[in-house]
């Protein structure tokens, strides 16, 4: 892998993440810049951590496999001297499992002041649930995400993907930022104990305080704005299968472009529509006739007009919409192909992350790899083994 | 290893914050108020320059009795504010910090930089600054649809869902914190700063799990139709995990992480002996497994008393999740146990609330009082808040 270019170039991180929280956290952290060394035995990939699945590949570029059997002491000895060459060691193994390996702070802190551990468990490392076991699914249900995110009267629905990994591993990589930033100052580093589901509660602020303090208790909302009584605010049905575009009134002055904008003379002269609350009393006449307005028209068309008109509108959009019909993303490059073709999934295409730094851009991706392509360029970089000591190691099943 | 450490460090920092001594001047809306909170309830100075008539997200509902914002309260925790709507005040004010977040205010962001070569400016949009829809208006459930996000959330009974609760702002504000923190790395190693700039449009189609997968890699996905996966509830793309009803409320069920697992469990409560069936151990068969799994967990779930069997269930090491509401979330005990909840200072009172989601073992995370606003109408703005050393 060549010099990368981006903000954290310079530090180093030893990842024993896997699934998406925790690789997308140093995912984050390669794209920027970051060294990241993933360390993986080729005997522990399950289904979609397998190295060869694109669901792996998706979440873990940017960095470099290191294949170690960490059932084995030698794998354990090597990890070690590896934690102790990282700025941040980072895993999101259930509580306990790094410390079991002697690769915990505790263990490796004396030796190292400054490295930072983050510590991405499910429930956080103390607590009556420390021990339970997290997907992103688990930590919706359990955060209140999965019963806010409906409709009226259903609390089964909840958020269609997996949410709150990704912004695990996003409050993961400011955590680890903060820890280094503090370095700087203090000179030492320190461990992080971050819980995927207080996370996740988080997301919930301004509903948990609702309840504590006028104990109102949240209800699904459907595509009504949680708290304020924006009317029109839905997603309207557009002419063909499944076709749809949102529609979000939140002024006055939209709301009498909207009427303008569809015919609507008889709500302009409404003095009960004028302001937003009226128009929230009146919200099934209002979206049925927005919907009667949509229904036979092109969702792209229905968005351009009410947009040209001055009223917030958006395409539902897919993932086919995102990757090949929005000229937005087409127009930044968020996607593009690897050159280096994947030698078992094949080409690979890059979602680029999006924050664009000026002056220090993230233009180098690299696709994931898979076992054995960096066992020698991480153990000569960061531990100065030789290639015949790699060998060695291979051979012996150490790194495996 | 970098060094990333001051030649004048100054020993363990206990008590203070991890970005004590940073200081950020927040010129956001909604779209990346959150960023602010995140770096200020770790401790950096961050001073919120609010329009002289007030912020309009202090309206935000939901609110108190009063109209106190509990809205405001939360995402614009931890921060002092100003009041000015003058321009070369904000500049002056922008020359005491270290970093500054925008969704647009700055008028010239490059060449506030170029006066401060060392500035940190974080520039939130909901498109970016150029393209055919750099000026298109998207309040969060625009932003939400065209971001992906609402198309794969609902079910076949429903129109694609918003997610509840404002996400958009959580998205917009996390990638805000990470670009203005890993910039401040550069700046402080380099003395280089610069403009950051972030699409909210991109942010949120990056948090979307399976959707691009399915869109760019779904021939190679057996059990893929095509590559839309329709909106399908709480169930899971991979089939194995969904909400289920059980006595006394609802629960996500997985058999995953282990097949064989949930197949011992079921049958010692004398359920899916079938799933015992040799075939099973063909992978080509996995999908006949799933289906027949998850069927007869419906079932069985059905009959369970909520509580107890998800009590039951972690214990195995199922990572099953009971469903809950805003009040049990409230009261649930590992947040008490971790005294997880802090308080928010609002309307002349605290109201609990939301707690870190991350701890440090050295530095400190609070949520801080920021006092009254003080309008800046005169003198040096610097000097007014305490940035003029």
């Amino acid at each position: 892998m060549s010099a990368t270019t981006g903000p954290l170039e310079g530090i180093r991180v030893l990842d024993f993440t896997h699934v998406l929280a925790g690789p997308f956290a140093t995912r984050m952290m390669g794209d920027m810049g970051a060294d990241v060394v993933k360390v993986m035995s080729a005997t522990r990939a399950g289904l979609a951590g397998g190295v060869d699945h694109p669901y792996h590949a998706m979440w873990n570029r940017n960095k470099r496999v290191l294949q170690l059997d960490l059932s084995r002491t030698e794998a354990r000895e090597i990890a070690r001297e590896l934690a102790l060459k990282a700025d941040l060691v980072i895993d999101n193994f259930s509580v306990g499992v790094l410390d079991r390996w002697g690769l915990g702070y505790e263990a490796v802190s004396p030796e190292h002041p400054g490295v930072v551990y983050l510590g991405m468990s499910g429930m956080g490392v103390t607590g009556p649930w420390s021990k339970y076991v997290t997907y992103a699914p688990t930590v919706h249900a359990l955060a209140g995400l999965t019963y806010l995110t409906g409709v009226a009267g259903r609390n089964d629905i909840g958020i269609g993907f997996s949410y709150n990994d990704h912004m695990a591993g996003l409050h993961g990589v400011v955590a680890a930022l903060s820890a280094i930033t503090a370095r700087r100052r203090t000179g030492r580093g320190q461990q992080i104990d971050m819980s995927q589901f207080e996370v996740g509660v988080s997301f919930s602020g301004p509903a948990l305080l609702d309840w504590f303090a006028n104990g109102v208790a949240a209800e699904p909302v459907g595509n009504a704005h949680a708290w304020e009584s924006w009317t029109p605010h839905g997603v309207y049905r557009c002419a063909g299968e499944d076709q749809w575009c949102a529609i979000a009134v939140v002024s006055d002055e939209q709301w009498r472009s909207l009427c303008a904008l569809i015919g609507a003379g008889d709500w302009l002269d409404d003095a009960s529509l004028s302001a937003t609350e009226g128009r929230r009393l009146r919200r099934e006449e209002i979206d049925a006739r927005v919907s009667e307005w949509t229904l036979g028209q092109d969702r792209y068309e229905v968005m351009r007009r009410c947009q040209a008109a001055g009223v917030p509108a958006g395409v539902v959009q897919t993932g086919v919409d995102l990757t090949q019909h929005d000229p937005q993303l087409a127009h930044t490059e968020m996607f593009f192909e690897f050159d280096d073709v994947h030698p078992t999934i094949g080409r690979l295409t890059v979602d680029r992350q999006p924050l664009r730094f000026e002056r220090t851009p993230s233009t180098v991706y690299h696709r994931a790899e898979v076992f054995g392509e960096s066992n020698e360029s991480v153990a000569r970089d960061w531990l100065g083994l030789s290639s015949a000591e790699v060998s060695r190691l291979e051979s012996e099943g150490v790194m495996e | 290893m970098t060094t990333d450490v001051a030649a004048d460090a100054v020993g363990d920092g206990a008590g203070a914050g991890a970005l004590a001594g940073v200081r950020v001047l927040d010129l956001t809306d909604d779209r990346a108020i959150y960023a602010g909170k995140l770096l200020g309830d770790l401790g950096a100075d961050v001073l919120r320059v609010e329009p002289a008539g007030g912020d309009p997200l202090r309206e935000r509902s939901p609110r108190l009795a009063d109209g106190a914002s509990l809205w405001h309260a939360y995402f614009g925790s931890s921060r002092r504010v100003v009041r000015t709507d003058d321009a070369a005040v904000i500049a002056r004010l922008a020359a005491g910090a270290e970093i500054v977040l925008d969704c647009g205010r700055l008028l010239d962001a490059d060449g506030l930089h170029a006066e401060q070569p060392g500035l940190v400016i974080v520039d939130v949009s909901s498109f970016g600054p150029t393209g055919p829809w750099r000026d298109y208006l998207a309040p969060g459930l625009v932003a939400e649809a065209l971001g992906g996000v609402a198309a794969t959330s609902g079910d076949s009974s429903t129109p694609p869902l918003q997610l509840h609760g404002d996400q958009y702002a959580f998205v917009g504000g996390v990638y805000a914190a990470i670009g203005a923190l890993a910039a401040l790395r550069h700046a402080r190693e380099t003395g280089e700063g610069q403009v950051v700039r972030l699409s909210l449009h991109e942010a949120l189609a990056s948090v979307l799990e399976h959707v691009l997968m399915w869109a760019w890699y779904h021939d190679r996905l057996p059990f893929a139709e095509g590559p839309v996966l329709p909106r399908q509830g709480s169930l899971h793309w991979s089939g194995a995990y969904v909400v289920m009803q059980a006595v006394g409320g609802s629960i996500m069920i997985t058999p995953t992480p282990d097949f064989s697992k949930q197949a011992a469990w079921l049958v010692e409560e004398g359920r899916g002996l079938e799933l015992l069936d040799e075939r099973f151990m063909d992978p080509a068969n996995v999908a006949e497994l799933v289906d027949l799994t998850m069927a007869t967990l419906r079932e069985w779930v059905a009959e369970q008393e909520v509580e107890p069997f998800f009590h039951e269930a972690q214990a195995r090491h199922h990572p099953y999740g009971w469903v809950m509401t805003t009040p049990e979330v409230a009261g649930n005990p590992q947040l008490e146990a971790r005294e997880w909840w802090t308080r928010y200072p609002v309307g002349g009172g605290e109201v609990p609330g939301p707690g870190a989601p991350y701890h440090f073992s050295e530095s400190v995370w609070a949520v801080s009082e920021g006092g009254d606003a003080v309008v800046l109408d005169g003198g040096d703005a610097l000097d007014a808040v305490g940035w003029g050393e």
